[in-house]
């Protein structure tokens, strides 16, 4: 069951026709007729496969790589390893995409060439006539290594006599926040409470494992056709190879799900490589197994709460500190890290705050972005405080985020005021009472409710100066085109320019063609990140199309003899607003107006708010666009014999501002709610001494059909957020609260808390017991 | 990827018996296992005997006090056979919660049997029913309880010129309780952490038959005997059940994996082996 | 070298010929025919993307060999199906918003066809139960779900008008 609730304070929209309606999704027919084409799936003639060595061990010299054999072998047509590359042997590592400034430049060596410092670390790339040649040429390289002595926890690495992994001290990144007294403010608490969470690596487990074909084409242009959130890495790709930016054409088709995984360059580099040492096209799609060791999973996370508060329930001071693992390369490590320390105090307004932040080098996998991107981790840890903080001073959970909950108007923990809608209790309060009672316990069950809310940015960091392009053209037979380069990662990103353009230009979203995911036929629209995709790409086609409206407008103004305000669009009609009798079909519309030269076509630019960073010393400053924000609540039942959970409720409320299309709204949050319950609950990479053991689909057990409980969508719609219509970023949003509400309902059916996740049935079987031991010692 | 093969396919039982009596090649039922553990390189072997066509090892048989199961039935077969949930409730119940639809469909009941992984959900159930099997040769068949069958971790009493052609078993008598517990780390799909099976038949207030397999706790799946016979003949108290459920947790030997220490195998097969007892137990009189 | 043979089958009701060595899976054998809306996610069994019918039994392609198919009829996505003639399936697919990504979509319809076939009338745990063996990541399976008990009216409904 699904609700919506515009509130009476929401800014009433225009009637909209399209937008915020439940609308079946214009990529959807490829996709069930089983015509969408995914990078893997392109078959061209003469095509090569390849195949990619990974490192089978996390910390080693390499004393030599030996292709000799490997070369060989007939029908293998290329073999790189270090010493065939670029000397720069480097690829750009950093956020991607369209950004005016203030990145880290990251970099990742391409092939590992005297070392390797993760398992998994690519050594070298093999094109042959089939996979099973290059296989066997992989199998042919001899590599000898000599382990040396590697770091393994990010606490360890911050020791002076560490292991070095990164620049001179291990440190990837580290950020403070100094605000008001927190002395003062700890006097002034009546309870100070201490707590230290932790949390796992999480694999996105996108179905489509990374794959691109790479070919040169007659015009010595590069081209690569890639399962990527992020078409301008053809820059980053071109600079590894020492090629101007114009002559690597890089495009992403139908993506099989990304969820960050595919936010950084993977596979394409290698790609390239290969393409061009063999001047043949070449195909490569990594197994599941290597797919797990390709792109960085969540970053795990320990984060130290220090909360002061009165006994009514007012927070006086939080001294709060996070660490996250980054593993071997820094990839996004800082930007996450940012993420982590803004979203630390989650949706409360603290006053007196001190925050310390680092991400350290480690030998485990590098990890990265993520759905959530260190908010999610930060969410989560904050949100189990908040439900001990409540408990501690005898006070509902709810009443007492009530007392805390930031406003339209308050500073957050970076000082910037929030200025859209802060729809935080509204959504709470829907969300709980969606869960109904409590069942009653019987022999081996108990049952517990959990509540998460959180402060969720949406949009890029706005010292990055983002920004995102569309073209909207009308064409004689009143069919509508949209040029927008954002990849369709799967949340319905194409669609929605459809209906937004549709919105604008009163065409049905079916006669509209969205091309996409080629950044060289379509303008740069920037990356499909951040929950930035319908934000940025969306407002830039809602203004292509009022460009175009207000160019159709004016000319039919003169045809209607009234003033372009009183037209109207819509039904694929033109009309006069107060007579729509006197109207004109858009078809004719669209000939008329060409017939008197009208430009019917428009190109836009969107550029997100600009800042100017942080302040360094008191880590004060404007960081985010704006914010999203909501809640997540469940119910749980434990079995007491076993420690299994199973998630019986789960409820989504969330000020979208305004949903475009209703249903992929809902698509968000069920699969938020799935993907949450994952990281709660079973999901769980395991390293030893940094080597992975169980990257598998076998091993690594991401939610099936069977673990789903019933799933509710409540959407408030404040119309207050930057996107187009009013609306806000969710593809995050409503995934960050997810696991802390379920944690928070373990933590309440089974009467205290599991402070590392995921809760296995062993974990919280463990827990249970030595709670039975305390009460019977008490 | 598969490595490379020879593979042959028999149409009858006799071909497919002459084919493993000349030593080299090993059966090869549904494959799933056997692919994925050729794919992870856990299994080698460069010839196989394919059973699929073999169309004498598919069927299941019920006869007046028998149930026998060909090979080459799949876990879907079980389910679809309408006789079975009385025939032999908690391998429906398995059945029922093993892998998905798909594997379910290829994955034959002898491949479960035969593998001999410790966390083969077919097997606890197939224990407690007191089942046999059936063995054959090109030099012909015996037939032996399934509770000899396991020698040690993956290893059978099963030559390498035998197949297995069937398991049968006496259905228990109506009104007793045949169940199965899987425990995992996720609802669908999952590789059992602990799997309990218990039967009991209960006779003039008195437990006449009682029978208890442990799955995933131990190199092989086992019965628990000594439990079994501190229960049998009994009424069947929560004190008693306790004794023989703690008996049972003593014979295993669990391992530490990614899925699960020991120690909560231990536990697990202590406290599911209780709930079991119990509830079939309180079903049965 | 592993000797070869020529397998013949029918795919969506064409004959196919191909020639393939004995550990070739049914699924890399088609996809290299051209069929390539049979997915893969996994190669191993564990996530549906490459569920096809054979002879009307939805089992995974990756691990089944290509020479099991002799004889027999393959059914992809493509021949339950298309934009003139569309299965009950795909359209309440586009109906709820069952794809996100689609990536999951070719097996996740094959196996909940295959339910259908089987039971007409499933509950919600049967969907659930019929559909353990495909992964999605996307969905969090409601939508889905809301697909199935849809067609499923959808054919009752065709059913009772035949
Ligand atoms: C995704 C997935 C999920 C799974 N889930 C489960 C689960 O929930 N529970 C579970 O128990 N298992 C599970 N399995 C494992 C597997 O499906 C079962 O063990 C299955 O029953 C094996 O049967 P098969 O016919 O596929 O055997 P195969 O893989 O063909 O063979 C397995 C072994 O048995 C031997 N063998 C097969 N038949 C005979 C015979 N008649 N005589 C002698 N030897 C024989 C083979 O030589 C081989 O060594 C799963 C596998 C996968 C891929
Ligand atoms: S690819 Fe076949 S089940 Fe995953
Ligand atoms: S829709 Fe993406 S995996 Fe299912």
């Amino acid at each position: 069951m699904n609700q919506v609730d515009t509130s009476p304070n929401a800014i009433p929209n225009v009637n909209l026709r399209q937008v915020g309606k439940n609308k079946p999704r214009n990529d959807s027919p490829t996709k069930v007729y089983g015509k969408a084409i995914y990078a893997g799936d392109l078959i061209m003639d003469d095509m090569l496969f390849a195949k990619v060595l990974h490192s089978d061990r996390a910390c080693a010299d390499i004393k030599s790589i030996d292709v000799s054999v490997a070369k060989t072998l007939p029908g293998v047509h290329s073999v790189l390893t270090a010493d065939d590359l670029p000397a720069t042997n480097a690829v750009m590592t950093d956020m991607p995409g369209q950004v005016g400034g203030g990145t880290k430049n990251t970099k990742q060596p391409i092939l590992a060439k005297e070392r390797v410092r993760f398992y998994g670390e690519p050594i070298a790339l093999v094109a042959a006539e089939s996979y099973e040649l290059a296989q066997r040429a992989l199998d042919l390289i001899v590599v000898d290594y000599e382990d040396t002595e590697g770091v393994y926890d990010a606490f360890d690495a911050q020791k002076p006599d560490a292991p070095i992994v990164y620049g001179n001290d291990n440190i990837v990144a580290a950020y403070k926040v100094r605000k008001g007294d927190i002395e003062k403010g700890f006097q002034e608490a009546d309870f100070v409470l201490e707590n230290t969470y932790s949390s796992q690596y999480q694999e996105q487990a996108f179905l489509e494992p990374e794959a691109a074909v790479a070919w040169v084409d007659e015009h010595d242009i590069l081209n690569i056709r890639s399962s990527t959130q992020v078409v301008e890495h053809f820059r980053a790709v071109a600079d590894a190879l020492g090629m101007p930016h114009n002559k690597v054409h890089l495009q992403a088709p139908y993506v099989g799900g990304g969820f960050g995984g595919k936010e950084v360059m993977t596979i394409e580099v290698w790609l390239a490589l290969l393409a061009m040492d063999a001047q043949r096209p070449v195909k490569l799609k990594q197994t599941r197994e290597n797919s797990f060791i390709s792109h960085g999973p969540r970053h795990p996370f320990t984060i130290t709460h220090k909360t002061g508060v009165t006994k009514d329930g007012k927070i006086t001071a939080a001294k709060i500190t996070l660490t996250s693992d980054a593993g071997a390369y820094a990839k996004l490590s800082p930007y996450i890290l940012l993420y982590a320390t803004v979203g630390a105090t989650g949706p409360y307004r603290v006053d007196n705050l001190w925050i310390d932040s680092t991400s350290a080098a480690t030998n485990n996998l590098p990890t990265c972005a993520y759905r959530g991107f260190g908010t999610m981790q930060a969410t989560t840890a904050c949100e189990a405080q908040m439900e001990e903080l409540s408990k501690l001073i005898g006070l509902d959970s709810l009443e007492f985020r009530r007392k805390n909950f930031i406003q339209t108007g308050d500073p957050n923990a970076t000082g910037q005021i929030i200025r859209s809608a802060v729809w935080s209790d509204q959504c709470a309060t829907k969300a709980r009472e969606a869960l109904g009672d409590k069942p009653k316990s019987t022999e081996h069950t108990v049952y517990g409710h959990g509540l998460a809310c959180y402060q969720q940015s949406y949009g890029r960091i706005r010292w990055m100066k983002d920004t995102s392009e569309s073209w909207v053209g009308l064409e004689m037979d009143g069919t509508l085109i949209v040029r927008c380069a954002v990849t369709d990662i799967g949340a319905g990103q194409m669609s929605a320019l459809a209906q937004i353009a549709g919105e604008v230009l009163g065409v049905p979203m079916e006669e509209i063609t969205v091309y996409f995911g080629d950044g060289h036929v379509n303008p740069l629209a920037g990356t499909s990140t951040a929950s930035r995709a319908l934000y940025m790409t969306g407002k830039a086609t809602e203004l292509a199309a009022k460009n175009v409206r207000n160019n159709l407008f004016e000319c039919m103004a003169e045809y209607f003899d009234v003033r372009p305000e009183e037209l109207d669009l819509g039904d694929s009609k033109v009309f006069v607003q107060d007579n729509p009798e006197r109207c004109m079909s858009v078809k004719d519309m669209a000939k008329h107006c060409a017939a008197q030269g009208v430009h019917r076509h428009s190109l836009e630019i969107y550029r997100a708010p600009p800042s100017e960073g942080l302040d360094p010393e008191t880590g004060q400053g404007e960081v985010f666009p704006d914010f999203t924000y909501g809640a997540h609540a469940a119910t749980v039942a434990v079995d007491t014999d076993t420690g299994e959970v199973t998630v019986i409720k789960s409820v989504g409320a969330h000020d979208v501002g305004q949903s475009i299309n209703r249903q992929a709204v809902e698509g968000q949050i069920e699969g938020s709610a799935l993907m949450g319950q994952g990281f709660a609950l079973s999901e769980e990479l395991i390293l030893e001494k940094g080597v992975l053991k169980n990257g598998s689909f076998s091993e690594y057990l991401i939610p099936t059909s069977e673990d789903v409980p019933e799933i509710e969508s409540i959407i408030l719609e404040s119309r207050s957020g930057l996107g187009p219509f009013g609306s806000k970023g969710i593809g995050e949003p409503v995934f960050s609260p997810v696991a802390a509400s379920i944690v928070n309902a373990v933590a309440d059916a089974i009467g205290t808390r599991i402070h590392h996740l995921p809760l296995t049935p062993e974990k919280v079987l463990t827990a249970i017991n030595e709670e039975k031991t305390k009460e019977a010692a008490e | 990827m598969l490595p490379r093969f020879e593979l042959s396919q028999p149409q009858t039982l006799p071909e497919a018996l002459k084919a493993l009596a000349g030593g080299v090649g090993q059966p090869l039922a549904g494959g799933t296992n056997l692919f994925p553990d050729l794919r992870g390189g856990r299994e080698k072997g460069d010839t196989f005997i394919s059973l699929s066509q073999v169309g004498e090892l598919r069927y299941i048989e019920h006869t007046d006090n028998r149930v026998t199961l060909g090979s080459g039935a799949t876990i879907s077969d079980i389910l679809r056979d309408p006789q079975m949930k009385i025939a032999a409730p908690a391998l429906v119940a398995a059945s029922d919660i093993f892998a998905g639809a798909m594997v379910r469909n290829a994955a034959t009941i002898g491949g479960n049997v035969c593998c001999g992984s410790p966390s083969a959900d077919s097997v606890p159930p197939l224990l407690t029913l007191g089942a046999d099997v059936t063995l054959a040769s090109a030099s012909g068949e015996r037939t032996l309880p399934l509770d000899e069958f396991y020698l040690d971790y993956k290893k059978t009493v099963m030559k390498p010129d035998e197949l297995l052609a069937s398991i049968s078993w006496t259905p228990p008598t109506p009104g007793s309780a045949h169940l199965f517990y899987k425990l995992s780390r996720r609802k669908g799909d999952a590789i059992t952490i602990t799997g309990i099976s218990v039967l009991v038949e209960a006779e003039g207030g008195k437990c006449k038959t009682v029978r208890i397999a442990l799955g995933s706790v131990a190199p092989t799946i086992f019965r628990a005997h000594e439990a079994e016979g501190m229960l049998a003949g009994r009424v069947l108290t929560s004190e008693l059940i306790e004794e023989a459920a703690q008996s049972a947790a003593g014979q295993c030997k669990p391992i530490s994996d990614n899925r699960a220490s020991a120690e909560y195998r231990l536990l697990t097969a202590h406290s599911l082996t209780r709930r079991l007892l119990r509830q079939a137990w309180k079903q049965a009189s | 070298m592993s000797s070869e043979k020529a397998v013949t089958l029918r795919v969506n009701g064409n004959e196919v010929n191909i020639i393939t060595p004995a550990h070739r899976t049914l699924l890399e054998a088609l996809r290299h025919e051209g069929f390539v809306e049979i997915k893969s996610g996994c190669e191993k069994g564990d996530c549906g993307a490459c569920a096809v019918l054979l002879d009307g039994v939805p089992v995974d392609s990756c691990i089944t060999l290509a020479w099991h198919a002799e004889g027999r009829d393959v059914t992809t996505i493509k021949g339950l199906g298309n934009s003139d003639s569309p299965d009950p399936l795909q359209k309440a697919f586009i109906e709820t918003g069952g794809a996100q990504c689609g990536y999951c979509t070719p097996g996740m319809i094959i196996a909940a066809k295959a339910l259908l076939n089987e039971n007409p009338e499933p509950s919600l745990d049967d969907i659930k139960k019929a559909l353990s063996g495909n992964l999605c990541r996307c969905t969090g399976y409601t939508k889905i779900f809301e697909a199935v008990q849809i067609a499923a009216e959808d054919l009752r409904k065709e059913g009772e008008a035949a």
